[in-house]
């Protein structure tokens, strides 16, 4: 091979530089004090520090503000933004569509029924059993979406059909449970909204299980989904199967989305504005970004929960409403600039 | 005759329908053997199955070992109709092809200056961070060549590489397989231009409702009665002054 013309250019460069990861990380942990030190009580940050690391730091209201309620909620919103994030990412990469959204395959409106039908049903306490249901709603509709699309993985397209068919079923199951539940309707609509308020240990610990070990699995595999872009001849002939590499992908994605939605609710747009950034920003497609992305999910999240908080304090806006509000305009901005950048 | 790959008695059937009937054939390494045939001659089957991808009966063979059915090789193949990532650039989508030989994700130095160099020789150097989406029909087959050099493979399958392009980037993209072949690297295309087929690959076979009519060498084969009858006589096989065959579609007459 000759290398005449190597010198006019500068080389082609790393394809994904890990520093990158790397700052998201640092910014996650900025983010993740800004959020617990923030409040109607303000929590100073070498005190925090002191406090997480038993030494004498915060006492009395204070210590329970930052362990019972700031933290645990801090928590929440990084691990269901980092779920939703990197499923998102996983969905667009196995569906090979930039629209797809960890919700597609019937886990939204699953979790929605599953929720109503728990809110209908429990009379008083309804906390207790909302995220039991909303999961197994969730898993229930995506597995009935891969029974029915039968081969499922040979054409990914025929998934998301079904998933598609699944969730309007499930969601009108859910309306009719509605109307005729009316004292139901508030509660469901505030859970569809999403909410983080309702954060504490006990779904921290159960749900964390569950989003790490689906990351755990996706991450492994993220170097590997890049194959899954090309067609399925393609991957093949780099070594890859490709139905395998899905359904292992497709397990991973839906067990995170399942967890994150059962701990929280219904917090849109996170899944498809956080990988879209991540990507636009850094001119890369590549899976190997997931690690970034689920940071900059966790991040994303953890800081339009602390807006949620504060721009109406005391009161409380739907976390859903600020990831759009804010997500929304950022995200066409990343857009444009991408596409005048290569224009 | 050097070392070959030894087609015997291959079969591939999908559900009743027989798609590759009985086909006995030696594929020899090294050289770029093309094949022609009406459509549905069974020709991009024939890839899939040197790919690993269909199930067949029969045995292809290479140095006395059955090493298609398992990817054993290191084989490169380059679709007519290839999926293009949305978003990805030139470079991301030729680095894809190192996965094989470096394993996922890896980016070594070595791989790098590889990369480079492949970019080089396909003329892609420079609108390397271009997105790969945007490329014109001509750049996207050498960015689809880039990646099966990158993978530095021992036998390379091509799906009507030119089929899409215009002359000149027919050309030029056949240009670029040659390069291929002088690396030592085993070819094997379809293309539906005979003309084209005859001028660059050293072997042609004629296929023809899923069977083999005819291979050999090109010269041999152009000018063969089985080519004709593969295309039902409906072909002329004219021969320039320099020797080179040309091969036009005869006109119907009423």
């Amino acid at each position: 091979m000759t290398s005449d013309n190597k010198n006019q250019g500068v080389g082609i460069g790393q394809i994904w530089n890990w520093q990158i990861t790397a700052a998201c990380a640092l910014i996650l942990i900025a983010v993740a004090f800004l959020a617990i030190s923030f409040g109607p009580i303000h929590l100073g940050f070498l005190d925090i520090i002191k406090t997480l690391l038993g030494m004498n730091g915060l006492e009395g209201q204070q210590r329970t503000v930052l362990l019972d309620l700031r933290l645990p909620r801090m928590i929440l919103a990084a691990l269901v933004g980092a779920a939703l994030a990197t499923s998102g990412a996983v969905y667009q990469t196995v569906f090979r569509n930039p629209l797809a959204d960890p919700y597609l395959l019937g886990a939204a409106s699953g979790a929605g029924l599953g929720a109503t039908i728990a809110i209908t049903n429990a009379g008083g306490n309804i906390y207790g059993w909302l995220p039991v249901f909303s999961f197994l709603g969730a898993t229930l509709a995506v597995l009935t979406s891969f029974f029915i699309s039968g081969k499922f993985f040979a054409e990914p397209n025929t998934l998301l059909l079904s998933g598609i068919a699944v969730g309007s079923f499930a969601t009108a199951v859910q309306t009719y449970l509605q109307q005729r539940h009316s004292n139901a309707l508030r509660p469901v609509y505030s859970w569809i909204l999403g909410e983080l308020t309702v954060a504490n240990w006990s779904i921290i610990s159960w749900s964390s299980i569950y989003i790490f070990a689906s990351l755990a699995v996706l991450i492994s595999i993220s170097k590997k989904l890049d194959g899954l872009l090309l067609s399925d001849e393609e991957s093949f002939s780099l070594g890859i199967n490709p139905n395998r590499l899905r359904m292992i992908a497709v397990a991973a994605a839906t067990l995170a989305t399942a967890t994150a939605v059962s701990a929280s609710g219904l917090i849109g747009f996170v899944g498809i504005v956080v990988p879209h950034l991540v990507r636009g920003l850094t001119h890369r497609v590549t899976n190997r970004s997931l690690a970034t992305i689920a940071l900059a999910g966790a991040a994303f999240l953890v800081l339009a929960d602390l807006g949620a908080r504060s721009i109406l304090s005391p009161a409380e806006l739907p976390i859903g409403v600020i990831t759009a509000f804010v997500g929304a305009p950022f995200f066409l901005f990343v857009l444009r600039t991408r596409r005048v950048s290569h224009s | 005759m050097s070392k070959s790959i030894k087609v015997k008695d291959l079969t591939v059937k999908i559900g009743e329908r027989t798609i590759l009937n009985d086909i006995t054939l030696d594929i020899p390494h090294g050289q770029w053997t093309c094949l022609v045939g009406p459509n549905g001659a069974g020709k991009t089957t024939f890839l899939k199955v040197l790919l690993g991808v269909r199930e067949y009966s029969g045995s292809i063979q290479d140095e006395g070992i059955e090493v298609f059915r398992n990817h054993k090789r290191n084989v490169a193949f380059v679709p007519q109709q290839p999926e293009i990532p949305t978003g990805m650039s030139v470079a991301e989508y030729v680095s894809l092809g190192r996965s094989k030989v470096e394993g996922w994700g890896v980016e070594s130095a070595r791989s790098r200056s590889f990369i480079e160099e492949v970019l080089i020789q396909t003329q892609l150097y420079g609108m390397h961070e271009r997105q790969i989406a945007q490329l014109s029909g001509g750049e996207m087959q050498r960015a689809l060549i880039a990646r099966a050099l990158a993978q530095e493979p021992e036998l390379i399958l091509l799906d009507e590489p030119t089929s899409a392009l215009d002359l000149h980037h027919q050309i030029s993209v056949l240009n670029n397989i040659e390069l291929l072949k002088t690396e030592g690297v085993t070819v094997i295309s379809t293309m539906h231009d005979i003309t084209l087929a005859a001028m660059y690959a050293e072997r042609i076979v004629v296929m023809h409702e899923g069977k083999v009519l005819l291979g050999g060498k090109a010269s041999d084969v152009i000018h063969s009665a089985e080519l004709r009858t593969a295309y039902d006589n409906r072909i002329n096989v004219f021969t320039l002054d320099s020797g080179r065959p040309v091969i036009v579609a005869r006109k119907e007459e009423n």
